[in-house]
C-alpha cells in the first residue's frame, strides 16, 4: 500500500500542473498522506497556538508587524536602494533581477566568472520559484540540495509538498528505499541512522563545494544583514563552506531597521512550529574579514521582482507582508485534506493561492481563489494577520469580471424582476411550498433537483415552512 | 555592462504610485515595551528551561575549577578523540589546553591557524574593510580538514538569552563558523554576567555595535541542530551538533 501511494504521489510531485481537481481528487483517496497531513498540520498548529499564548502583549506584536510591513512595502524603493548601499559598504554586491530569466542568467553568471563547478542549496521557495537548478545544471554545475527533505525529494525527483517539512508525503521507508538507492547498499530504515547517513553524504558535499546558494528569511535596510531561520544546520554550512555565496530573494523581504528584525524573529518560528527561535538564525553582514578563518570570499545578493511589483500597485499588496512561516498551511481545511501538491505550484496552502494566480495566471489556476470556505483560520494563524480571505475575495471578483457568467447574470436579471413584483413573489413561493414540501423529512431536503442537485450532493437544503411569514402574521393579527 | 536597476527601481516606483492612497502608510513605530517578555524573577532558571526544552543541557558551576571538571566529566564518557579548541572570554580562564592533552585527547587550538597579531584581539576590535589586505585563497586553507575532522568543539560564547534558551556567537578571527557548527559535540563555556532576559535586550546591545561594523556573522543557537521530515520524527545532529551543552559559571 505504501508503495502504491508513493508512485502516485510522485505524478504530481514531479511537475507543474494546473489540474487542481484531479490532484485534489488523488490527494483525497490517498490514505498514509492523509494521515501524514493530518499529524504534521496538527502538530504544527498546536505549536502555532501554544507559541503566541505563550507571547505576552503577542497580538500587540502582530500589529506591530504588520505595520512595519506596510510602511515598508509604500516604501520599497527606498528601502531597496538603501539595502543596497548597506550591502556594498560591508563588502558585498548586489544584483538586481526583474524577472525569473534574468535571475537565473544572473547566477550562472555569478558562478561562472568566479569559477564554480559545484554548488550547495539551502532551502529557498525563491530558488525555485526561479526554476534555478536546472539553469545552474546547464551550465555544468552540480547542483545539491542540503535541507534533509529537500535533498530527498531532490533524489526523488519531486517538488516540495510544505513550506516546513518538504517530504511531509513519505515515509521513513520511502526515504529509507530513496537514500539505499543513492548509497547503493540497504539501509536500516530508522530515522536516526538515515539522519546520519544524509549528514554523511551532504558533508562530503559541502566540503567540496564551491557556490552556496541561500534565500534571505530578512534582509535589514539599515545594516545590509540577512537572515536565515533553520533547523538543521545547513543553512550555516552552506554559507560557511564555500567560497562564494549567492543569496537570492524576494524584495518584499526587506525590513528597514536592526531593531525590527527580534520583532520578527520573535513571530515567525512560534507562527511555524511553536519554537521560541528556530535551531539557528545566522544574521550574515557581508563577506567574510580579513583575518577570519572561513567564510565566504564573495557575498552576492540577487533581488527578485518576477512579478512582485505588479502586486504593488494594487489591493493585492498585502499578500507581499508574507514572512514564509507556514502557518495558513497548518490551519487552512482544504491544505490539510490536499497537501501541497495538489496546488500546482512552488506556493501552495492560502497564500499559495494568493500568490500563485497572480504571479503565475489566474486563468491557468481558475480553481485555487475557490479552493477555500473563506473560515478565516489563516489570518488567525498568521503572525502579520494578512487577510487572506478578503484577496480571495478579490480574486474571485477578478475571475467574474474577465468571464461574466451569463446564465449567472440572466438568473440575477430575472431573480430582480421577480422581487419587484409581490404578487409573483407570492405565487412563487406558493409554488416552491407546495411542490417541495412533500419531498421533505424533518424539515430538510435531501436531494433538489437539477442545478440544486450540486448543492444537495454535499449538504441538504431547508424545506419551505408550512406557513409564509405572511400567513402567521396574518393570523396572529 | 547592463544592470537591470534603474528599470526594476523605476517599476517598483510606479506600481506604489498608482497604489498608494491616503492613509495607506502608517509611519515607522516604536515598539516600546511591545512584545518584550523579559526572563522573569529567575533568569538563571528560565534559561535553563528554555534551552533543555530546546533539546540542550546546562551544567551550572561555581569558580574555574569546577567548571573545568564540569568540561572534563562530558569529555571522559566520550570516546571520540578531536577536539577543537576555540578562544572566549571565559573559556580562556579555564586554560583547557594542558587538561585536555593530559586525558589523552588530540587538541586543535584555533590558534594555530592566526597570525601573532590576532591571537590576542579584544573581543571588540574590528578591522576596517576598505583598508583589509586580500584574504587568503580558499582552496589553500589547511585549516579546512582540522575544522570537519574535528569531533568535539569547546568553545566561548557572546551572549545567553534566557527568553529563548539560546547561545549567541560571534563570528571573529578566534571564533570561526565552523567551530560551532561541524563537530557533532559542541560545548560551550559561558558566564551568568552574559545572560540577557530578552531577545530585544541581544539586539539593543548589537545597535551600539552597528557604528563600528557588524560582526560578518552572529549567529542565534536554540538547541541542536534538528529535522522533523522523516516522518515527523525529530532527529538530532543532522547537519550541526547533535549535542550541545552550555557549563555556565556562577562565580
Amino acid at each position: 500500500m505504501r508503495d502504491q501511494y508513493h508512485s502516485s504521489m510522485t505524478q504530481y510531485a514531479r511537475h507543474e500542473h494546473h489540474n487542481f481537481q484531479a490532484a485534489s481528487r488523488e490527494a483525497l483517496t490517498n490514505a498514509p498522506l492523509q494521515a501524514a497531513l493530518v499529524r504534521l498540520t496538527d502538530t504544527l498548529m498546536a505549536g502555532n497556538r501554544r507559541g503566541f499564548a505563550a507571547l505576552p502583549g503577542g497580538d500587540q506584536l502582530r500589529d506591530h508587524a504588520k505595520r512595519i510591513k506596510e510602511h515598508t512595502l509604500a516604501h520599497l524603493d527606498h528601502y531597496l536602494e538603501q539595502l543596497e548601499a548597506s550591502v556594498q559598504k560591508a563588502g558585498g554586491r548586489v544584483h538586481w533581477a526583474p524577472d525569473a530569466a534574468i535571475a537565473r542568467q544572473v547566477i550562472v553568471g555569478i558562478a561562472r566568472e568566479a569559477g564554480c563547478r559545484r554548488a550547495v542549496k539551502s532551502k529557498s521557495m525563491t530558488s525555485e520559484e526561479i526554476h534555478l537548478n536546472p539553469a545552474l545544471q546547464e551550465a555544468g554545475i552540480e547542483v545539491t540540495e542540503t535541507d534533509f527533505g529537500e535533498f530527498i525529494i531532490q533524489l526523488a525527483g519531486e517538488r516540495p509538498s510544505h513550506l516546513v517539512a518538504p517530504a511531509v508525503h513519505h515515509t521513513r521507508e520511502s526515504v529509507g528505499r530513496i537514500l539505499s538507492h543513492y548509497v547503493g547498499t540497504q539501509l536500516p530504515d530508522d530515522a536516526q541512522t538515515l539522519a546520519r547517513t544524509g549528514r554523511k553524504i551532504l558533508r562530503e558535499k559541502f566540503y567540496q563545494a564551491d557556490l552556496g546558494i541561500t534565500g534571505a528569511n530578512f534582509a535589514v535596510a539599515e545594516t545590509g544583514t540577512i537572515v536565515l531561520v533553520t533547523n538543521e544546520g545547513n543553512g550555516r554550512l552552506t554559507t560557511t563552506c564555500p567560497r562564494i555565496h549567492v543569496a537570492i530573494m524576494g524584495m518584499e523581504k526587506v525590513i528597514p531597521r536592526w531593531i525590527d528584525l527580534p520583532v520578527f524573529l520573535k513571530l515567525l518560528a512560534r507562527a511555524a512550529t511553536g519554537q521560541t527561535l528556530s535551531v539557528y538564525t545566522t544574521l550574515l553582514t557581508g563577506p567574510r574579514r580579513p583575518g577570519e578563518l572561513d567564510g565566504p570570499d564573495e557575498f552576492h545578493l540577487v533581488i527578485l521582482d518576477n512579478g512582485r511589483s505588479r502586486l504593488l500597485g494594487t489591493p493585492f499588496r498585502e499578500s507581499l507582508q508574507c514572512i514564509r512561516c507556514g502557518a495558513c498551511l497548518n490551519a487552512c481545511p482544504v491544505y490539510r485534506r490536499i497537501g501541497g501538491h495538489a496546488y500546482g505550484n512552488v506556493y501552495s496552502g492560502p497564500i499559495g493561492s494568493i500568490l500563485t494566480p497572480l504571479y503565475d495566471s489566474i486563468n491557468k489556476n481558475p480553481h485555487l481563489p475557490h479552493a477555500s470556505s473563506l473560515c478565516g483560520a489563516c489570518q488567525a494563524a498568521c503572525p502579520v494577520k494578512i487577510n487572506i480571505p478578503h484577496m480571495l475575495i478579490g480574486l474571485r471578483e477578478l475571475q467574474h469580471h474577465a468571464r461574466p457568467n451569463r446564465l449567472e447574470g440572466l438568473t440575477y436579471r430575472l431573480w430582480m424582476q421577480v422581487l419587484r413584483r409581490p404578487l409573483l413573489f407570492r405565487l412563487l413561493q406558493t409554488l416552491a411550498r407546495v411542490l417541495l414540501r412533500p419531498a421533505a423529512r424533518n424539515g430538510w431536503l435531501q436531494r433538489l433537483p437539477g442545478p440544486g442537485s450540486r448543492w444537495t450532493s454535499q449538504r441538504d437544503f431547508p424545506a419551505p415552512a408550512p406557513e409564509s411569514f405572511r400567513q402567521l402574521w396574518k393570523k396572529l393579527s | 555592462m547592463t544592470t537591470f536597476r534603474e528599470s526594476f527601481l523605476q517599476q517598483v516606483r510606479l506600481a506604489l504610485a498608482a497604489g498608494q492612497r491616503a492613509g495607506m502608510s502608517p509611519s515607522l513605530e516604536d515598539r516600546e515595551m511591545t512584545g518584550y517578555q523579559g526572563a522573569g524573577p529567575n533568569p538563571l532558571q528560565r534559561f535553563q528551561e528554555e534551552f533543555t526544552l530546546a533539546g540542550g543541557q546546562t551544567h551550572v558551576v561555581e569558580g574555574i575549577d569546577a567548571a573545568i571538571q564540569s568540561v572534563l566529566a562530558l569529555l571522559r564518557e566520550k570516546t571520540a578523540r578531536q577536539i577543537l579548541l576555540g578562544r572566549g572570554e571565559f573559556l580562556d580562564r579555564l586554560d583547557l589546553g594542558p587538561h585536555l592533552i593530559q586525558l589523552g585527547f588530540a587538541v586543535q587550538s584555533i590558534d594555530a591557524w592566526l597570525p601573532p597579531s590576532s591571537r590576542d584581539a579584544t573581543f571588540a576590535a574590528e578591522i576596517p574593510i576598505s583598508n583589509a589586505p586580500r584574504p587568503t585563497p580558499h582552496a589553500s586553507r589547511p585549516e579546512r580538514d582540522a575544522f570537519f575532522a574535528a569531533d568535539i568543539a569547546i568553545s566561548g560564547v557572546k551572549y545567553l538569552i534566557a527568553e529563548t534558551g539560546t547561545l549567541v556567537v560571534e563570528t571573529r578571527a578566534a571564533e570561526p563558523r565552523s567551530l560551532t557548527l561541524l563537530p557533532l559535540v559542541h560545548i560551550a563555556v559561558a558566564h551568568h554576567s552574559q545572560l540577557l532576559p530578552d531577545l530585544f535586550d541581544l539586539f539593543d546591545r548589537q545597535q551600539l555595535a552597528i557604528g563600528n561594523g557588524l560582526p560578518s556573522c552572529l549567529t542565534l543557537i536554540t538547541g541542536p541542530s534538528k529535522t522533523g521530515d522523516i516522518e515527523l520524527n525529530l532527529v538530532t545532529g543532522v547537519h550541526g551538533p547533535g549535542e550541545l551543552h552550555v557549563v555556565l559559571l556562577l562565580e
